[in-house]
Formats: C-alpha cells, sequence, structure tokens
C-alpha cells in the first residue's frame, strides 16, 4: 500500500515545476507506482477531487469546522489560525505551515480516500468535524496542506484533470485524446486512470448526471469575418440567459451550469416540466426567463440567480424555461463525435414528442443576408448571433472555431476581480472600488479600475464576500482571491504600462454580475491583444 | 496623543522623544531625526538632522545625494545623554548599520526595535537583547506560519539553485530588495564562486559597504552589461516583470523574500524558486526576544501587530498595537 503522503508530496513538487510537461511527467511518475487497487482514488486525489464527477458526492465541510478542527489540532486559537489563513491567501497551505514536518503515521492512499467518502456521509457539523480532527492527527505538514485543499476545492498547482488525463496517458502508454473522452463519458478518472493500466479504454460507456465541459464559441467583430465559409453554417440567436446542459432519464432531470455545478433547484419548473416525460438524453441549451413570447432580458433573470430554491412567487413572476439547441446524447450514446447536422436532428427528433423548446435555425446565403439576421436578432432582444459549423464536432471544454459568436460591435469583456478598496463620499466605507483583471494562462492580469455600477446592495453583499476572502492588506487596499467575475464594457482600449496586462481600458463600467460564469471562463490576455489589433486597424 | 511612556510618545508623525527633541523614524521631514536603518519606508528625504549608525548616515547621504543636513553619527553601545534620559543604539540585525534605540531615564527603560532580525548575516551583526520595561517593537512576520528555516540552510539553498539554473544553461535572477538583501545575496554566492550583477539602485550602494567592511568584489553593475552565461542578476522584485528581467529568454527566478513562504508569491512575482531569505525576525525570533527583553508591556507596530499583540496578551505578556500605522507591502520584507 502506498501512503498519503507520497501523493502530497506529489501534488508539492508539480507546485514547484515549471511547465505543463514537467507537471504531467510528474504526475506520470506517481501514477505508474501505485498499486492496481490504489489508481483510482489516486487518479481522483491527484486531480483535486476525491470523487469522481458521476457520485455527485460533496463533503461540504464549513470554514468555520475547517478551522475549529485546525485550532485543536495545532494548539492556536481559531483567531490565529484565520489570521494565518488570510496572510498565507490558502487555509490548507496556511494549517501545513502550522504543523511539524514529520508526525505522519502513514495513513495510506485508501485510508484517505475512505476519510473523504466517511466526510461526505456525515451530517452534522460536529461529526464532521470529530473525524477531520482525527484524521488531521495522524496527518503531518504535507498532508495537511494537502488534504485541506482537497477539501476546500481547489489544489491551485497549475494542474487540473486535463493534466491528469495526460499524465495518465503518458504513464500507461495510451493515446490522450482516449484518456479525455473516457474520462468524459464516465465522469470518473479514477476509473478512466484504472482502464487506461489495463488497455480497456474502450470499454468504458457514456453515463449520464455528471458534469460535461461546454463547447464555447470564439468571437468575431463582423459578418466579413466568416465570409467564406457562410454556406457551411448554421445561424442561430445567441440567448442572453445562462448556458446549461440537462440530463434527463425518465423521472431524473439535472441542469448544470457552466461553471460545472448542479443548477436543478434553482429552476424549479424547468425540471418540473420535464420530469416524467420519456427518454433517456443530455440537451445543450440555455436558461432563459421568458417573456410573453420570447426571451425576456437578462436583467429579469438576474433577479433568479443566487437563489439555491426561489418562492413560489418570484417563479410566478419570472418564469424561466430551457431553449435547447444541440444533443449531446441520446439512450446513452454518446453524439459528441457526431457532426452538428446529424445532432441536431436528433435534437429535433427528441423535441418533437418531448414539447421541448427549440431554437430555431437560419441560413445566411450572404454577408448581407448575416447582417440581416444580426439585427433581428438584436430587434428580438437577443445578443446576436452564434454560427456553427454542420460538420463540426461538440468538443467538451474547448473553444474551437466550430462555433463563433457574433455580439455587440465592440463586445463586453467578462473580468475578475483581483483587488478592492473603498469607495468615497456616499460609498465611503464601502468596498466599491474594483480592480479586475483577464486570464493569461492560468493567472490573472489586471487590466483595470472601475467604480462600481452596481446597485448598494449588490456592493454590501459583494463586499461581506470580499472581506472573507481577501489575501492581504495594504493599507486601503485588499488583494482578494479571483473569484468574482463581472461584465464590463469600456470605450475604447489603450496600451498601458499602468496595470500587468499592458493595456488599460478607457473609461470601463460594470455592466453586471456574471455569476454563472467562472474565473476560468474570463476573457483572455490573448482576447484583448485580438482586440487591440482589429479596433486599431479600423 | 497617545503617550507610550516619558520616554517616547507617538504623536501622529512618528514616534519621538522629548529628551532629545527628536522623532524617530518619522515619515515626513522634521527637524531632528533619530534613524534606525536607512531603508526608504524609515528614512525619508529632508530632515535637519539625522541621528544615526556612521553606517546609515553614509547610506542615508547617498540615498538622497542632494541632502544638505547634519549628521550625528552614534557608535553602537555609545551613549547620548539629555538630562536624565541616556539613549544607547543597539545592532538590530536587520540591514547594514541598522539600530534598536533604547531609551533610559530615571526608574525607566524603553526599547524600540525598528526592524530587527535575530539570527547573523553577511553584513550585519546579530541584534542583542537589553532588558527594557517597555519593548516597542515591530511585528512584520507576527504569526506562527512565519517560521524560517536557519540561516545556513537558506544560504545553502540559494546557492544550489543558482548552481542549478546556470548548469543548466539559466540565468539565475534573484529578485531581492535592493539595500540589504541584494548585497547579502551577493555575499552568499561570493563565497560559492558565482559573480553577480547588480541592479544600479543595490549597486550603488557597494562603497559603502566596503567602507563598513563588506567588499564585494565579485559583483558588477548592470550598466556594464547584461549577465554573461555563470553570472547571476540581483534585482529588486519591482522589476520582476520589467523589460530588464523579461528580455532575458532562459531564467530562473528565485524570490528572496519572507513573503517567499506564501506560494502566492510564485504567481506575483512569476518566480520558479521561493526561499524564505528574510531580514525579519521569523514568529518564534519575535516571541525570543521578548523573552529576552523580558519587558513588563509590549507595544506591537507594523504587520501583523494585532495578531501578534493578542497572542502575547494570551501568554501572560500584557501587549497592544501602537494604532494608525500601516501596515507594509511585501516588497520590503
Amino acid at each position: 500500500m502506498t501512503a498519503y503522503r507520497e501523493l502530497a508530496k506529489a501534488l508539492d513538487e508539480v507546485a514547484a515545476s515549471r511547465g505543463k510537461l514537467a507537471k504531467i511527467e510528474r504526475l506520470a511518475r506517481t501514477l505508474g507506482t501505485v498499486e492496481e487497487v490504489e489508481l483510482p482514488a489516486a487518479a481522483r486525489l491527484l486531480s483535486g477531487s476525491p470523487f469522481a464527477e458521476h457520485e455527485a458526492l460533496v463533503t461540504s465541510v464549513g470554514y468555520a469546522t475547517v478551522l475549529r478542527a485546525a485550532a485543536a489540532v495545532t494548539g492556536w486559537d481559531e483567531d490565529t489560525v484565520g489570521a494565518c489563513a488570510r496572510a498565507i491567501g490558502d487555509l490548507g497551505e496556511a494549517i501545513g505551515l502550522l504543523r511539524s514536518p514529520s508526525g505522519a503515521d502513514g495513513m495510506t492512499i485508501a485510508e484517505a480516500d475512505g476519510f473523504f467518502r466517511d466526510l461526505s456521509g456525515r451530517r452534522k457539523p460536529a461529526e464532521k468535524r470529530a473525524l477531520l480532527e482525527a484524521t488531521l492527527r495522524r496527518c503531518g505538514a504535507l498532508e495537511t496542506k494537502y488534504l485541506l485543499k482537497t477539501l476546500s476545492g481547489g489544489l491551485r498547482i497549475g494542474a487540473d484533470a486535463t493534466t491528469v488525463e495526460e499524465a495518465i496517458a503518458q504513464a500507461f502508454g495510451r493515446d490522450r485524446e482516449a484518456v479525455a473522452r473516457a474520462r468524459r463519458d464516465s465522469g470518473d478518472i479514477g476509473e478512466t486512470a484504472a482502464a487506461a493500466r489495463a488497455d480497456r479504454l474502450g470499454e468504458i460507456r457514456f453515463r449520464l448526471f455528471h458534469p460535461i465541459g461546454f463547447m464555447l464559441a470564439s468571437p468575431i467583430e463582423s459578418a466579413g469575418d466568416v465570409e467564406e465559409e457562410l454556406e457551411g453554417l448554421a445561424v442561430e440567436d445567441k440567448f442572453d440567459g445562462i448556458r446549461a446542459h440537462l440530463h434527463q432519464d425518465g423521472e431524473r432531470v439535472a441542469l448544470f451550469s457552466r461553471t460545472l455545478d448542479e443548477v436543478t433547484a434553482q429552476f424549479p419548473e424547468i425540471a418540473a416540466e420535464r420530469r416524467g416525460a420519456p427518454g433517456t438524453f443530455l440537451l445543450d441549451g440555455e436558461i432563459v426567463a421568458w417573456g410573453e413570447d420570447r426571451p425576456a432580458s437578462f436583467f429579469r433573470l438576474q433577479r433568479r440567480l443566487g437563489r439555491k430554491a426561489p418562492e413560489d412567487s418570484l417563479i410566478a413572476e419570472i418564469p424561466t424555461t430551457f431553449i435547447a439547441y444541440d444533443c449531446l446524447a441520446r439512450d446513452d450514446r454518446p453524439l459528441f463525435e457526431r457532426h452538428w447536422e446529424e445532432r441536431r436532428a436528433h435534437l429535433e427528433d427528441i423535441a418533437g414528442s418531448h414539447g421541448i423548446r427549440l431554437s430555431e435555425v437560419f441560413r445566411a446565403e450572404s454577408s448581407d443576408a448575416l447582417k440581416a439576421l444580426f439585427t433581428d436578432a438584436r430587434a428580438r432582444g437577443n445578443e446576436g448571433l452564434v454560427l456553427k459549423r454542420r460538420d463540426s464536432p461538440y468538443q467538451a471544454g474547448k473553444r474551437g472555431r466550430g462555433w463563433r459568436k457574433w455580439k455587440k460591435a465592440l463586445a463586453t469583456i467578462d473580468v475578475v476581480v483581483t483587488a478592492v478598496e473603498q469607495g468615497h463620499g456616499k460609498r465611503a466605507g464601502m468596498l466599491s472600488d474594483y480592480t479586475f483583471a483577464v486570464r493569461e494562462d492560468d493567472r490573472f492580469v489586471n487590466i483595470g479600475k472601475a467604480y462600481s455600477g452596481l446597485s448598494d446592495e449588490e456592493i454590501r453583499s459583494l463586499g461581506a464576500k470580499f472581506r472573507k476572502t481577501t489575501l492581504a492588506r495594504f493599507g486601503p487596499v485588499r488583494t482578494v482571491e479571483p473569484e468574482v467575475v463581472l461584465e464590463v464594457s469600456f470605450d475604447s482600449l489603450q496600451k498601458s504600462a499602468r496595470h500587468k496586462s499592458g493595456f488599460a481600458l478607457r473609461f470601463p463600467r460594470i455592466v453586471r454580475l456574471r455569476p454563472d460564469k467562472a474565473p476560468a471562463d474570463v476573457t483572455t490576455l490573448q482576447e484583448i491583444r485580438d482586440l487591440y489589433a482589429r479596433l486599431s486597424t479600423l | 496623543m497617545a503617550s507610550l511612556s516619558s520616554l517616547l510618545e507617538s504623536p501622529s508623525e512618528g514616534l519621538y522623544s522629548p529628551a532629545f527633541e527628536a522623532y524617530v523614524d518619522p515619515s515626513t521631514p522634521v527637524a531632528r531625526a533619530i534613524l534606525t536603518h536607512a531603508h526608504a519606508d524609515h528614512a525619508v528625504a529632508g530632515h535637519g538632522e539625522v541621528w544615526a549608525t556612521p553606517e546609515t548616515a553614509a547610506i542615508y547621504r547617498r540615498r538622497h545625494p542632494g541632502w544638505a543636513g547634519a549628521c550625528e553619527t552614534i557608535a553602537y553601545g555609545e551613549p547620548r545623554e539629555r538630562g536624565r534620559t541616556v539613549l544607547r543604539l543597539v545592532p538590530a540585525g536587520h540591514v547594514l548599520g541598522s539600530a534598536q534605540v533604547l531609551l533610559t531615564g530615571p526608574g525607566e527603560s524603553l526599547l524600540y526595535t525598528g526592524d530587527f532580525k535575530r539570527s547573523a548575516g553577511r553584513t550585519t551583526v546579530p541584534a542583542q537583547a537589553p532588558h527594557a520595561d517597555t519593548l516597542v517593537m515591530e511585528t512584520t512576520f507576527g504569526l506562527p506560519v512565519f517560521r524560517f528555516p536557519p540561516r545556513d540552510e537558506l544560504e545553502a539553498r540559494i546557492r544550489e539553485a543558482c548552481r542549478d539554473a546556470i548548469a543548466s544553461g539559466e540565468t539565475p535572477v534573484l529578485l531581492a530588495y535592493s539595500f540589504g538583501k541584494a548585497q547579502e545575496a551577493a555575499a552568499v554566492l561570493a563565497d560559492a564562486g558565482v559573480p553577480t550583477v547588480l541592479h544600479g539602485a543595490a549597486w550603488k550602494l557597494l562603497p559603502d559597504f566596503a567602507d563598513a567592511g563588506f567588499p564585494l568584489p565579485l559583483s558588477r553593475a548592470y550598466d556594464t552589461g547584461p549577465a554573461a552565461p555563470g553570472e547571476a542578476l540581483i534585482t529588486p522584485p519591482s522589476t520582476a516583470r520589467s523589460p530588464m528581467v523579461r528580455s532575458i529568454r532562459r531564467k530562473r527566478v528565485i524570490y528572496l523574500s519572507g513573503w517567499a513562504i506564501r506560494e502566492a508569491s510564485r504567481i506575483e512575482f512569476d518566480a520558479d524558486v521561493l526561499i524564505p531569505f528574510s531580514d525579519h525576525a521569523d514568529f518564534p525570533g519575535l516571541r525570543q526576544h521578548v523573552a529576552e527583553v523580558a519587558p513588563r508591556r509590549v507595544v506591537t507596530l507594523h504587520g501583523f501587530a494585532s495578531d501578534f499583540a493578542r497572542i502575547l496578551s494570551a501568554k501572560g505578556v500584557p501587549a497592544e498595537t501602537l494604532a494608525g500605522r500601516e501596515e507594509r507591502p511585501p516588497e520590503q520584507a
């Protein structure tokens, strides 16, 4: 049996190693050395999640519970442990630093796996705490660090499940694509690793009810950008809602958002409408607030967001619906590799017999026709157009050129808040000034600062969050965990040495919160460079 | 105006000694300033008169070339008297010339640490811990997560990281604050025969280090050309994303700071290697200093001042923060 310490050591070395290749190689080394029975748990723990995605298990241990357990184990009071976590910027890292390096009793990978499962089975915080405390007592500094990082849901070592997929391929000499497909279909990187080792990747069957990555569209700025390809493109309105995957197997219905969180309970009317209808399928589409006969604005939908279980009165006031535009699986058969055309045929077939609302598909013979469709879409209150190559497969979790999106002339960008400070005047005492960043690989680079355009209520509730996620304080400025995603509009884009991104926005304004987007989804620095290049040639 | 004691008061401009009619490390220009050391956040330009160790005075002059004020240099341990109050500067171990201020009056004594470090450096004398009734201390690293490995282990890690980088054809780029840390790093590397190229701000202070008995013959200025194979570049953390650093194609960035204990600094400074090589006392060092000075009460400032005061109080040592002091950004630790 292998000690959990070996996994913790591997993760620590992955964090310190430079470049994807070195990280993959380090992970592969560990995957190749653990015993066969330990491999599924090891692969899951190395990818940062103790459970398979399809298991739908959560440890749900609150910050306060971890703090109390850590206080008991380290001998420091909770205030001090909490201050340490804020100073270091990571709870697991901080508590690891408070432990002595030795002192581990050789907890095995299987025991660590058992700990997370046991934890998810316990309901009362006191029971969870007792288990966590007893387990932490068996841990040295390194095990403590990674056990708690896993618990908080983010290893932050510059490697994700995709990196582990590549490590599995390398460790057992298998095809990367085959490994990725097996994980997508099984919803379990552990099962995938075991199958790769036994050379049985081909035997993995598709399973519903686990989150699947979304295929994303690359932006275009004008009809001219796709002039050559028009013939092969299907054109749909770009709805201003929340992207979602709908899984259905008769009575069982689940909605997953782009952050791969299950949001079924937030939209009970959608699940209720579907439930009981026969059929087994996975659809891609958009949750929108429904007006008279068409989607209502995002501002209405926004009032439904962030509520775990909305009251009936709110549902009656702002009903939502699901508009389907793709079919990714039917009767346990994955359709990801099939062309859009074929998937659309399946979708229309299912929708016809199940009363599912569908997006309308248009064709544009010319740039002018496309421009007319764009104008129509905007007139219907939609954001713009999505253009899909009829012969494109569904690339889960990827932004490819198979799908393009055409929004307003100068698109807004999505950014993540990295620092906050108190406002002045009317908003003195409120954390209302935000510094925000775009993404460059796995880090964020600041691009601007704006005085909030949000409501006082939104600023206050975000302020409470920022106080909890503060990494460090420098006088009036707090750096915060990059978690809150905003949509920002601006007048123009300039090169600037003021921000790390090398760009600055002119007159940035916060348009709205984007709780439906994860920090990994924000605009990338490359997209900003492209936008700058296009704007400067106008 | 909170009065720390009759020996040292704390008006909003900084700490003030009524007996010597002098401010200690004031943040704005004053008629007479007692400076504990010559870091920019403790030694602003434009004082009328500066009282400091000869090393601190020399570096203050070097960093403020147009300054025309008077210097009163005081060697470590040498007493100065005003009425019944005696002032002594005590080694602080933070950077070259750094001192703690010991004030002794009738029936009362006070030690102000400035910034300090208890372990010996290449260019510093370890901090001493004379007894005082009141201890006014910095608490930059006043939380128990800040526990640094022994100095010789850290020095070995610096040499090893640089040797590794050079062996794989990369330029070691050490991110180190330009006064103190940069010269310490250069001295550590000189031991291993690694020549260093210094950023201008660090280079210009080398004559003062040489005068104090710490010549660095293996170092040269960046002005004379970028680092050649086999040389290491030493430059301040604020230049981590400068064209100078970016233009080095194959490099290994080594961040030297107490803050390097946080893995987040890997991303903040694009660093490949994190070494918690600090010129401040770590948490056990702060506790040890309190134990040896054995004060009746402690007043904390800088960094995790309120946390450290709470921890001390819980251990039975009366402690409070000096309110209104700004926390410092990590570049200077």
